[in-house]
């Protein structure tokens, strides 16, 4: 899961990003409401975190430019402002949550993980494929009950997969959604995670769940037998 | 009178009390005045009758018996008149008496017949049974030294009276009314002229139920119209002070949370779970940071806050201008040091200010410590003092960044800043340049910039010199 955060203040917009990789979701970061814009229409971010008071360009013209753009992400506002105008215009003009400065970084977190669910259509929180079960609050990863220990990246991969169980997942798509703008696209990295992943999900167990799709990248799903 | 009462009540009351005072002197002095005139009229009209009785009676050669009907023949007039005559002889009887005297008796006093028997004519007014009264004039009339008879004239006082009730009856009805009805008069005047009053308490009112906005319409310039452009004055002031005061902390709550939102998730981010030494020191130290931002920006506030309720001290003694701004040179040397920002002096001529040292080199140093952080690395800044139209005008030349026109109009309001400002790693509190403008228009001069976006900016401050002492 990729998240961009539009915040002008380095010191929030680093704190903010700190948690949110901790959790495992790939953060870009960008201090000015132009970049913002564009950086929101042009890459397929899974949530956008924006602060309303920005230079270049105000919060408030970001969200319309990047709802007029057709762009569905889910965008949490972050806002200094404890007045009720300001959220119901963020509101009204496309948000989907806010925050109000200063929060506490377990609500954001949180806040994210609620939108994050309710993007991918999923309401009871828990993912499911088969007998692999993923609890995005606790970052539990079991299959038929057994625990399975994840790194980070691991972790998000498999999320990412997971939430779209079924589809063909190409390798520039992983990129996009497990990686952020840093990530050289040209090298194996990702086919590396995949194997990573196979060996602790599907070792040992008859029904494989990762799949490869020739000359198309990826797909996690139940195959019939 | 109560306190309580309104001022129209009291001023009609009093309207109407000195009104019913003058009236009731007028009428006594209108009574006095007409009783005594009618009066003295009647008593000429019956000296005048005795002075023809008595020629009459020279004329009869003195003669006892003088009929009545001679003299009516002799002075017609007197028969017209409401008078009566009679003449006693030297002991006090009487002799004869005109017919209209009738059967009543009226004798001669005592004290009449004392001073006709001295040769004195005498008036007196008398009164028989609750009858009409009558005023009487006891004449003496002599033969060479004797005492021959005493000729009485009188007359009846009831015109006089009459007259007199007629007066009453017109006082006592007319100055009641005058009085009532100038009270009406009184009471629709005064609530005539505090109309406005009423106006100025409704108001008021409003004004104390919290709208501020309200203001007294008013156009005269009478004590009323002055009472209300000032008392509108007193509130347009109040509405400006409480609308800063309120911009003034919904600033302050606003600056404040960003340095409490970046502690707090700095701090709740350390705490999620166990971490290096490194991690927490980092966090402190990043915490130690946003802390002392915070307190600048508390400090800031106070001495603004203060400053605007003129708490603030500025001393006022001469300052050598030049000697200051060498110093601060070589104070923003070591400022630019890590950007290589060279601060030079450009023309600076000995001039002398009336002011405080300290606080104009807080201003000074403000500024140029400015201008060293908005200048690009290997810039320069260029301090100038020189002499202009009676001022010292201090210019401080960076080639820094610049500022848009919007910025230039707005930078020296409180928590204005720049968007390169905002961006720049190091925080200021967005007061700097407000406290450099209260610096400057304390010490009577001012401060201004001008700037061309992506070149850089000139601060010029202008500020009085001492007169005397001003060397060129």
């Amino acid at each position: 899961m990729r998240i961009l955060i539009v915040e002008d203040e380095p010191k929030v917009a680093s704190f903010i990003r700190r948690a949110l990789e901790e959790e495992s979701y790939a953060v870009d970061v960008c201090s000015d409401g132009i970049q913002g814009r564009d950086l929101a229409s042009e890459v397929d971010y899974d949530l956008i975190i924006l602060d309303l008071l920005l230079p270049g360009l105000p919060g408030i013209d970001v969200l319309k430019a990047v709802r007029d753009a057709k762009v569905a992400t889910p965008i949490l506002i972050l806002t200094a402002r404890s007045k009720v105008d300001q959220r119901v215009k963020g509101l009204d003009a496309g948000a989907d949550d806010y925050l109000t400065k200063p929060f506490a970084i377990e609500e954001l977190i949180a806040r994210v993980r609620a939108l994050l669910r309710r993007a991918s259509g999923d309401t009871a929180g828990i993912l499911q494929i088969d007998d692999l079960v993923l609890n995005p609050i606790s970052r539990e990863v079991t299959r038929s009950g057994q625990h399975i220990d994840l790194t980070s990246k691991e972790y998000a991969l498999l999320e990412y997969m997971m939430r779209n169980a079924g589809r063909v997942l190409t390798r520039p798509m992983i990129a996009e959604h497990v990686w952020d703008l840093d990530f050289d696209t040209f090298t194996n990295v990702i086919d590396v995670y995949i194997s990573y992943l196979r060996n602790k999900i599907d070792r040992g167990h008859t029904r494989e769940l990762i799949h490869t799709v020739r000359g198309s990248g990826y797909t996690l799903k139940l195959t019939d037998v | 009178m109560r306190a309580n009462t309104s001022i129209r009540v009291r001023l009609t009351i009093w309207y109407g009390g000195g009104l019913a005072l003058i009236m009731i002197f007028f009428a006594s002095a209108l009574y006095v005045v007409m009783s005594r005139a009618l009066q003295d009229e009647i008593d000429r009209s019956l000296d005048e009758a005795a002075v023809a009785a008595s020629r009459s009676l020279e004329e009869h050669r003195f003669g006892p018996f003088l009929l009545l009907d001679d003299l009516t023949q002799a002075f017609p007039e007197l028969a017209l008149i409401d008078k009566f005559f009679q003449i006693f002889g030297p002991q006090g009887q009487v002799t004869l008496q005109s017919a209209n005297i009738k059967t009543r008796n009226i004798p001669l006093s005592q004290s009449a017949l004392q001073s006709t028997l001295q040769g004195r004519a005498i008036f007196e007014t008398v009164r028989f049974h609750d009858e009409i009264p009558i005023r009487l004039l006891s004449y003496p009339i002599r033969h060479g030294d004797t005492l021959v008879n005493i000729l009485r004239v009188g007359a009846s006082l009831r015109p006089v009276e009459e007259m007199l009730a007629r007066l009453v009856f017109v006082l006592l009805i007319g100055s009641p009314l005058a009085v009532v009805v100038s009270m009406l008069g009184g009471w629709f005047l005064a609530g005539r002229a505090l109309r406005p009053v009423d106006t100025i308490t409704l108001t008021a009112q409003r004004i104390a139920g919290g709208d501020l906005t309200q203001r007294i319409e008013t156009t005269s310039k009478d004590e009323i119209g002055r009472l209300a452009s000032t008392f509108n004055d007193m509130i347009a002031r109040l509405e400006a002070s409480i609308r800063q005061i309120r911009q003034f902390s919904a600033d302050a709550s606003h600056e404040l949370r960003t340095p409490l939102t970046i502690t707090k998730g700095e701090t709740e981010l350390a705490l999620r779970k166990p971490r290096s030494p490194e991690v927490y020191r980092e966090a402190l130290e990043s915490n130690l940071e946003e802390i002392d931002r915070m307190s600048r920006i508390v400090e800031e506030l106070l001495f603004l806050s203060r400053a605007d309720l003129g708490e603030v001290q500025v001393a006022s003694e001469p300052v050598q201008l030049d000697a200051l701004v060498q110093e601060i040179q070589l104070q923003a040397m070591v400022l630019g040091k890590e950007q290589h920002v060279e601060t030079t002096l450009g023309k600076v001529e000995p001039l002398q200010v009336l002011g405080d040292e300290w606080r104009l080199r807080e201003l000074i140093l403000n500024v140029v410590d400015n201008a060293v952080k908005y200048s690009l690395p290997q810039g320069t800044v260029q301090l100038g003092l020189t002499r202009h139209h009676g001022m010292a005008r201090m210019t401080i030349q960076d080639q820094g960044i610049g500022m848009t026109p919007d910025e230039q109009r707005l930078v020296f309001d409180r928590f204005y800043r720049t968007d390169a400002a905002r961006a720049h790693a190091q925080k200021g509190t967005g007061l700097g340049l407000s406290i450099c403008k209260w610096i400057a228009e304390a010490h009577h001069g001012t401060i201004d910039v001008t700037s061309t976006f992506g070149q850089g900016s000139c601060f010029t401050i202008s500020l009085p010199l001492l007169p005397a002492a001003s060397v060129a």
